[in-house]
Order: C-alpha cells, then structure tokens, then sequence
C-alpha cells in the first residue's frame, strides 16, 4: 500500500513541478488550415524583424477554439492574446453585457488611428456589438454569380450584356434547362440552391434587401422583404419556372455536378473562389464571374456571405503589441496578396485595392480579373449584425423555405404573388418563436 | 476467543480505514468530475446565461419556458419517435440475426458475425457522413442506382428532406444491429442445451422451443438490450446533426432533445436553459429504468406465480 501511496506523491510532485513549455511568442488562434498557411511566411518574417513581439500561430478546429474561447472568458483559464473567429463564434462571444465580453473594445482605437475609414464600411457591422468595435475585418466576402461560360458562352449567350434581373437571367438561359438522357427529365439546372442550402438562401435573402435584425439588433425575421424574397425563391425551386437543383458545397457530389455541367451557376463569395480552385482544377478556364443578376433593375447586384475577424483578448500581457501585430497582417499589402493568391479573399482595405495583382487576369476565370470585380461591388455589400440569435433566426428560415416548398407543390401555387401570404404566416410562426426566447433573454431587456 | 483474536489481528493489519483509501481515488473523481458538475448544473438549470460570465435566477422560468416551447415538445415527439422506431427496428432483426448465425449447420457463421458487428466499429458520424452520401438527391448512391433500374424514378427525389425520421432509423439500424446482435448471441449461446433437448424430445415445434424456452432465458438480456437502446436514443446527436448537414434537418424533422440541448446551450449561449432541458432529460431517463425495472419485476413475479 505504501508503494503505492508513494508512487501517487511522487507523480503528483511531478506533475505540479514540470516546468510549463516556454512560449514563443504571443498565442494567435486562428480557425482556418487555409488561413494558416497564408500567414506562415508574414509570421515568419514579423518574428524575426519583432523578436520582441513575437507571434505563435496555433491552429485549432473551429468547434475547439470557440469552446476553448468561451471556457477561457468563463473561467479564466488562457487564452490566445490574438483570435481569428468566423462571424458566428464572434456575436456568441459578444454576448453578454458589453463590460465582460473578452475582447477588448477596438471603438476608440479604429477611429483615433483611421483603421475605421480606410476599411469598406459595411464590412465592419459583424464585428460591431451595441455599437462598439470588438474586431477588425480580415475580409468583406462580396458574392458574385459564377457561370460555365464554355457551356453558355457556346449557346450564343453573352450572359453579362444580356442579364440584369433574375428575370433576364431565366429568360435567356431557360433554354439551356435539358434532358440531355433522354428520360423526360431535365438534367442541366440553370442555378445552385435548395432550401438546404444555407449560403445560397442568405445570400439572396441579404441581396433582396431582406435581414434578420434590424440596425439597433432588434428581430425583424417576418419582413415583409424576408416574405416577397422567400416566395421568388420557391418559384426558382419548384413549380413550371423552376431553375435550382442542389449541389452541395463542400461536397463531392455538389462537385462532380458542377463539373458535369449540372448546373450552370452559383452565387459564390470570394473565398469560395479559392477554394473552387483547390477543389476544382477542372473547371480551370471554363468558368466567369459576374455581378449577380437584380431582382429590380438598378438593384443591388452583390451579396454577402461569411467572414472571420482579429480581436485582441482581454487576458493578453502586451495589447500594443498584440495590437501592432494585428495591424500589420490585416493592413499589410504583402500579406493582402498573399491573402488573395492562397485563398481568393479579397482584402477590405481601400487602398489595398489598386494592388496589381487584384487586377490581374485570372486563368481560372477565363482571364477575368476576378479580385477587381469582387472589389467593384465592395460599396454595395449589404449591413449585417452581431446578434448571437443569428444563427437560429438562419435555422428557422431553412424551416421556413422547407415549408414553403411543400406549401407550393401541395396547393400548385407558383406564383410570387400567390405565395407571399403563405411566406409571410410562416415567418410570422417562427419570428414570434425566436421572439419568445429573446424576450425571455433577462439580459436584453436591461 | 481465537475469533475474537483474529479479528484484532485482521483491524491491525487492515485498519477500517484501509477500503476507504482504496476508494478515495474513485470517489475523488466521481465528486470532482460528476458530483460537482451535476449539482452546478442543477444549480445553472435555475439561473439565465448570456455570454460568458453574466448569470441571474431566473427560478423555475427555464422549466416553465421549456415546457411552453413547441420546439421543445417537436424535439421529444421526434426524440420518442426514434427511440421506439430503434427498439421496434433494431431489436427484432438484431435477435433473428442472433438466431440465424446461432445456427450450428450455418456455414462461415464467424465472417457473418463480423460482417454484422462491423458498422458498429465505425461510429456516428462515419454513419452519418455515409448515409448522408447514399440519400443525396441526383448523385446519392440510392437514386443514382434506382434511377438506373427504374428510369422513370425521379433521381432527385430528396429522401432526407421527404423521410428524416426513416433517413435516421435507417443509419442507427446500419449501425446498430450487429450490436445488438452480439449481445443476443452471447445470450442465446448461454441457453441449456439440455432444456432444448428435452422440449424437443418433448415433441416441441420450433416455435414452440423459441417462444417457451429460449425466450424466457434470454429476457434479462433483453431487457438490458431494450434499456441500452432507450437510453442511447434518448442521448442521440451526433448522427442526426451529421446526416442533415449541421442543422436540425428540413422542417425540424431530425431535431432531437439533446440537439435542442446543444442548440440553446451552445449556439445561443444559454446555458442555463440547456441544464434545465438537460436535467428534464435526465428525468426522463429515470422514469424509463424505473418504469422498466417495475415492468420486469412484475413479469418475474408472474413468473413464479
């Protein structure tokens, strides 16, 4: 017994006695494999001209960083000096009254240094919680229609002249929706999108001008935009003027349909640019980008999706420097261009934007200058908020898709008109829903 | 006398202390990384959270909110759904593969076994991913092969979306059965072999030998097997969130209660509610032991009447 009472002290002695490992530097979480192979080489060299500011890049799964996050803002346990969050990790982490989120508050310090003005201005509403400033943006992630030009191009169809509207766009390449086997069904879609589909739903949804919370963060999900929105998707989804099939992001299957030329187009964010080409060399030359088609004319032909900031946490030893850090790989130009070759990301500083490289032709787009054109629709990015509901008020409008579909395959409504009152019931249900749970939020309502 | 010394000898040798330091580390353990996190929980389940540190009681509102909240109610309703869908599913098919690689003339009955027993080897999620590739609309191997052979089958016919609830009590039989099975395999293998003999000799059918000898024998195990299955439907997430691409599923219709757990716990960031779902789901695993620890000593009780 003693031998073992023995080996128990001993080990014990060990553990609170072994030296913790020595840091090299500040910590940086960041989430992204991608990111972190872009920041690499700029770490590398800010170590070697900052010994004194070193950084210590730490990539963690995005689930793990933000438990490790949030434990650490519980618990105090550590965490980095530097994080890297998506824009759904950030409004959780800004919740709660502004005095404990972890972040320090940037508001002061953008202004006084003129970071605020020389970053696009709608990038920066993510990252603003109750008017203040907890990040600054590493991207502003405009979306534009990507589209086989070797299919449609061969069809005689100059897309860009010939479509401004999501009318235009269904009457010119409506004829290109086929039966290319022969079983009566058509096998070629013109548009990507179900109402599984996340990224497609709130990119139109946003570039309609619909939203989920309105400036002051207040839920505004039953917009009547929301409902009139809603119902021209359906009609896209379903019925006689149906244009979508699903082929998934991120996925194999969404892949091979893209390059059987399945479908046709995508509403795609920049970074999804970067990550086409990694995963899809063999849409090299083949594919165009172009300004989303409106769904008015003179309308908005951009959108937004996703995003990821920098915050410096309120634990770290040396702000200034974090800070300085911080600064430099955001708003350097070299780390913009390696940013933009590894990724697609076009960055959101202004005067980064006459980079050569932005304006170079693309091989992958058909020698398109893709950044210049992400960066033509920048002032156009639509307003987003910080709300940690977000992320239900999303669920809830896949729900609300969902039903609206069924809705019209059951009573054959197809049309806009006929199917917003449905649309807008059904946001009704689910706004009083996600009402309910953030009236009872006691802390909103201080 | 000679007891009395050797009892003296055995507290000399063994003070009364002596278990309770082998137990200490256990019990350590158990307080710091059960007891304790249950009773904050507890303690949680009556307050409010937003966001890292601010926390008020809030009383019994988490409960009473809970109890008022459709979703809540969709997520049990789909929850018991699964659970009963699981053991009505899984459990007969689990016993009659049991019953057919029991089977002494059946040849290579030791690669069937492993065939079956595989799939649970792999886990939830390879589940979840697989099946969400098999029901995929257009490419998913399900349509893709239907289409195939029946031309006029629509090869985008979405079975997740149309079917969630089939879509999930599909993978978890996938993945489950073979389990399962080995639990009632080792049971069967533990039948006397004589009380079959004499029922057979007896003149008994094979119904007959099933349902008067075998089944009885293999009840507890049965009963543990049903408990397992209950308990572990009543915990699902993770195949649920896989197969329907991190989200609730098209119409809530994978919704569980554990989702609803993590979703109002971990992506709202309240806490405090999620203790509250998360101890109401503790009752009601409770209830179900109980219930089915009752049911059992009523049916053994039948028994020796």
């Amino acid at each position: 017994m003693w031998v073992i009472v023995g080996l128990a002290l001993v080990s014990s002695a060990l553990i609170v006695a072994w030296p913790p490992a020595p840091r090299e530097g500040s910590p940086f979480w960041i989430y992204n494999d991608v990111h972190r192979t872009t920041y690499e080489p700029f770490i590398a060299a800010w170590n070697r001209r900052h010994p004194d500011k070193a950084v210590d890049l730490i990539l963690l799964h995005q689930t793990a960083l933000e438990r490790r996050l949030l434990s650490g803002f519980l618990s105090g346990t550590p965490v980095a000096d530097l994080v890297e969050l998506e824009r759904a990790q950030a409004a959780r982490a800004f919740a709660g009254p502004l005095s404990q989120v972890g972040f320090h508050d940037l508001t002061d310090r953008v202004h006084e240094e003129g970071l605020y003005d020389r970053i696009n201005a709608p990038t920066w509403t993510p990252w603003i919680s109750r008017g203040r400033v907890f990040g600054i943006p590493h991207d502003m992630n405009p979306v534009l229609l990507a589209y086989r030009a070797d299919i449609i191009e061969a069809a005689g169809i100059d897309l860009p002249a010939q479509v401004e509207t999501w009318d235009d766009f269904y009457r010119v390449l409506r004829p290109l929706m086929q039966d290319l086997d022969g079983d009566g069904r058509h096998d070629r879609f013109l548009l990507n999108g179900s109402t599984n589909n996340e990224l497609f739903l709130e990119i139109i949804l946003r570039q309609a001008g619909g939203r989920f919370f309105d400036d002051e963060e207040r839920l505004c999900f039953n917009d009547p935009v929301n409902a009139r929105t809603l119902a021209h998707i359906t009609t896209w989804l379903t019925g006689p003027r149906r244009m979508c099939t699903d082929a998934p992001e991120y996925s194999a299957a969404g892949h091979k349909m893209r390059l059987d030329g399945t479908v046709l187009c995508a509403v795609i964010p920049d970074w999804m640019t970067g990550q086409w080409k990694r995963e899809l060399p063999g849409l090299s030359g083949k594919l165009k980008l172009m300004p989303v088609p409106a769904f008015t004319r003179g309308g908005r032909r951009t959108s937004v999706y996703g995003g990821s900031m920098i915050g410096v946490t309120k634990t770290a030893p040396d702000f200034e420097a974090a800070w300085d850090f911080a600064n430099a790989l955001y708003m350097s130009p070299e780390s913009a261009e390696v940013l933009y070759r590894g990724t697609g990301i076009v960055s959101p500083v202004k005067e980064l934007w006459s980079l050569p490289i932005y304006h170079q032709p693309d091989p992958y787009f058909c020698g398109q200058p893709a950044g210049a054109l992400f960066i033509a629709q920048a002032p156009d990015i639509p307003l987003r908020t910080a709300s940690s509901y977000e992320r239900i008020a999303i669920e809830r409008l896949l729900t609300v898709a969902t039903l609206l579909v069924a809705y019209a395959d059951r009573e054959q409504k197809f049309t806009v008109d006929e199917l917003v009152p449905e649309a807008q019931r059904l946001l009704d249900i689910e706004h009083a829903a996600i009402d309910a749970q953030m009236k009872r939020n006691v802390f909103l309502q201080e | 006398m000679s007891s009395s010394r050797n009892k003296s000898l055995a507290r000399a040798t063994h003070p009364a202390w002596t278990p309770w330091f082998f137990l200490a580390p256990f019990l350590a353990i158990t307080a710091i990384f059960v007891v304790w996190p249950l009773g904050g929980s507890l303690v949680l389940s009556f307050q409010q959270t937003f966001g890292p540190e601010a926390t008020k009681v809030v009383g019994w509102d988490n409960f009473k909110f809970l109890l008022r909240d459709p979703l809540f109610w969709k997520a049990v309703r789909n929850t018991t759904l699964y659970a009963t869908g699981s053991v009505l599913l899984q459990l007969p098919l689990a016993l009659l593969l049991a019953l057919a690689l029991n089977h002494p003339r059946l040849r290579g009955r030791t690669l069937f076994r492993l065939l079956f027993f595989l799939p649970s080897l792999v886990g939830l999620i390879f589940a979840g991913v697989v099946f969400s590739l098999v029901l995929e609309t257009r490419t998913g191997l399900l349509n893709h092969s239907l289409h195939a052979l029946i031309p006029a089958f629509d090869p985008e016919f979405p079975w997740l979306s149309r079917y969630p609830m089939a879509a999930l009590l599909l993978s978890a039989l996938w993945l489950y059965v073979g389990f399962n099975m080995i639990y009632f395999l080792a049971a069967l293998q533990s039948v006397p072999r004589d009380l079959l003999e004499a029922a057979s000799i007896d003149g008994a059918s094979a119904w007959q030998r099933f349902r008067h000898v075998i089944l009885p024998e293999i009840t507890p195990v049965t009963h543990f097997v049903v408990l397992l299955s209950l308990v572990g439907s009543f915990q699902m997430f993770e195949l649920s969130w896989v197969l329907f691409n991190n989200t609730t599923g098209p119409n809530d219709g994978g919704l569980t209660i554990v989702m609803y757990l993590y979703r109002t716990g971990f992506i709202v960031g309240d806490l405090g509610y999620a203790s509250a779902v998360g101890w109401v789901l503790a009752l009601l695993l409770i209830s179900f032991s109980w219930l089915q620890r009752r049911l059992r000593v009523r049916s053994a009780e039948g028994g020796v009447a």
